[in-house]
């Protein structure tokens, strides 16, 4: 079953791959449904309960689960922002956003692994979990933006606003949740670390970007328009990937892997 | 005034604001990294005690704190205006209360830094304080002797704990004053610190000793609801009803 279980990934990675070759290749389907994504989704999720209950615990600790979960938070997220005719073209670049991270789990270690005392709760689950749904919104985001700064839309600029304020919602839910894990397995809601400095400029990042929209056009800000916001919710993303793999994987810090 | 007035309700200050602060952060997650004799020691007490000890001593690798420091202390003014003019014209009746919903997370976010400021400044940590199994240490200056009465650790065949807890007995003046049971994630909390496992380990002769850390975080709690508080706000706001013209 440890083994067999790994049928289901490499299952929904090949999904994922038909999906971005589809969309890179101009062919869309009739709707987000009828999709491989979609069935890829389903797998993912099927592989990742499944994960679940043999490790028993969340399937969330280390960088295989880390970019297996990332990419899978991606996909629902997408599923859930891009569903209409207009907002359908965010696809293309989703697709290959959901894909690559999977195909870099593809790479890594596998196998099932203990998990640390300190992970060992509740919060765990729920600090990644809503981290990596708000990370899964920003990847949306992106995609969202490139659509608009490419082809305009008001349905892509309303679903990339979504996308900033569902990502900053899940993020911050998920920071909560992690400040009180911290402080009862370290002790301080809040360490010094590269991470945790990351972590809080990923949320005044975002949490900035959903004020500025209301900024009026008219008012004097250098040039802000629709199309330099959509501009930063696309670059959001690049902040939300040097938090999660670069200050995990160059920067010194508790939260690496 | 006016002019003044206008600068600190702005969201273009917020704009501003914010983008320094992201790129103060990312400096200074470089700078941690580069200047491990200056930083590594920052969790080791309170941030108030660290930064009038280290953060003054050399200003060049420190120079992102205070552009951190200082681009909070304008975010908070900024919202704090902000909320302030918002309520200002509910009291007047020139806007509805439905307008509320993102001036309650202004409050929360201000809660959660002021909170934390009291934790900055009024709390404390004592690190490191190892004890044998039925030996006794002092912690900190608290006036407190800690005793380890007995370590449990359940280790897996391929050598990692799996699970390690202490029973720990706290002394003032040789009366005991608290017993408890300290496990990674179940600290022991007692007159508003905490007292947490950190490490194990095997004495040269043979007895098994933990480490412990004890903590105090006077704004914790405050925190806490705050935080929760905002995160209420914020999944209310995601209803487009109460999002309009918000």
């Amino acid at each position: 079953m440890e083994d067999a279980h790994l049928i289901l990934f490499w299952l929904s990675l090949a999904a994922y791959g038909a999906e971005a070759g589809f969309r890179l290749a101009g062919v869309a389907p009739s709707s987000p449904r009828r999709s491989p994504l979609f069935a890829g989704v389903l797998l993912h999720a099927a592989f990742l309960g499944i994960r679940w209950v043999l490790s028993g615990h969340a399937p969330m600790a280390g960088l295989f689960e880390s970019l297996t979960v990332f990419s899978f938070c991606c996909a629902v997220a997408g599923l859930l922002l891009c569903r209409s005719e207009e907002t359908s073209m965010a696809w293309k670049p989703l697709s290959v956003l959901v894909l690559l991270p999977q195909a870099g789990a593809a790479l890594i270690d596998k196998r099932l692994t203990p998990l640390y005392p300190a992970l060992d709760t509740p919060w765990f689950a729920t600090h990644v979990g809503l981290s990596f749904l708000g990370y899964g919104f920003f990847a949306a985001g992106l995609a969202l933006g490139i659509v608009y700064l490419r082809s305009g839309g008001e349905a892509a600029y309303r679903a990339a606003g979504k996308s900033a304020l569902y990502g900053f919602s899940a993020f911050s839910a998920g920071m909560v949740c992690g400040g009180i894990w911290a402080y009862y397995a370290w002790g301080s809601y809040w360490i010094w670390t590269p991470k945790e400095i990351w972590s809080v400029i990923v949320w005044i990042y975002f949490a900035t970007l959903t004020h500025l929209k209301f900024i009026p056009a008219q008012g004097g800000w250098p040039g802000w328009t629709k199309r330099l916001e959509m501009g930063a919710t696309a670059a959001g993303y690049g902040v939300v990937l040097l938090t999660f793999l670069g200050a995990s994987l160059l920067l010194r810090s508790s939260h690496s892997f | 005034m006016t002019a003044l007035w206008r600068f600190l309700t702005s969201l273009k200050t917020c704009a501003w604001a914010g983008l320094v602060f992201c790129v103060a952060g990312a400096a200074g997650s470089v700078a941690m990294g580069r200047f491990p004799e200056l930083f590594a020691d920052m969790d080791a007490q309170v941030f108030a005690g660290w930064f009038a000890r280290k953060g003054l001593v050399d200003p060049a690798p420190t120079l992102w704190l205070y552009g951190l420091l200082s681009c909070t202390g304008l975010l908070v003014v900024n919202a704090a205006c902000c909320t302030f003019e918002r309520l200002v014209q509910i009291f007047r009746g020139t806007v509805t209360m439905r307008r509320l919903l993102p001036h309650v997370m202004h409050l929360a976010f201000l809660g959660v830094v002021l909170s934390h400021l009291v934790s900055a400044v009024y709390g404390d940590r004592i690190p490191g304080v190892a004890i044998p199994q039925g030996g006794f240490a002092p912690v900190g200056g608290t006036g407190w002797v800690m005793r380890l009465d007995r370590f449990d650790a359940v280790m897996a065949p391929e050598g990692y704990p799996k699970d390690f807890s202490a029973t720990v007995t706290l002394f003032r003046d040789r009366t005991p004053v608290a017993r408890g049971v300290v496990r990674t994630n179940e600290p022991l909390f007692h007159e508003g610190y905490g007292i947490y496992i950190k490490n194990f380990g095997t004495s040269p002769w043979g007895a098994p000793y933990a480490v412990f850390d004890a903590n105090r975080d006077p704004g914790a709690t405050a925190i806490l609801v705050a935080s929760l508080l905002f995160s209420a706000a914020n999944l209310l706001y995601l209803f487009p009803a109460r999002r309009n013209d918000a």
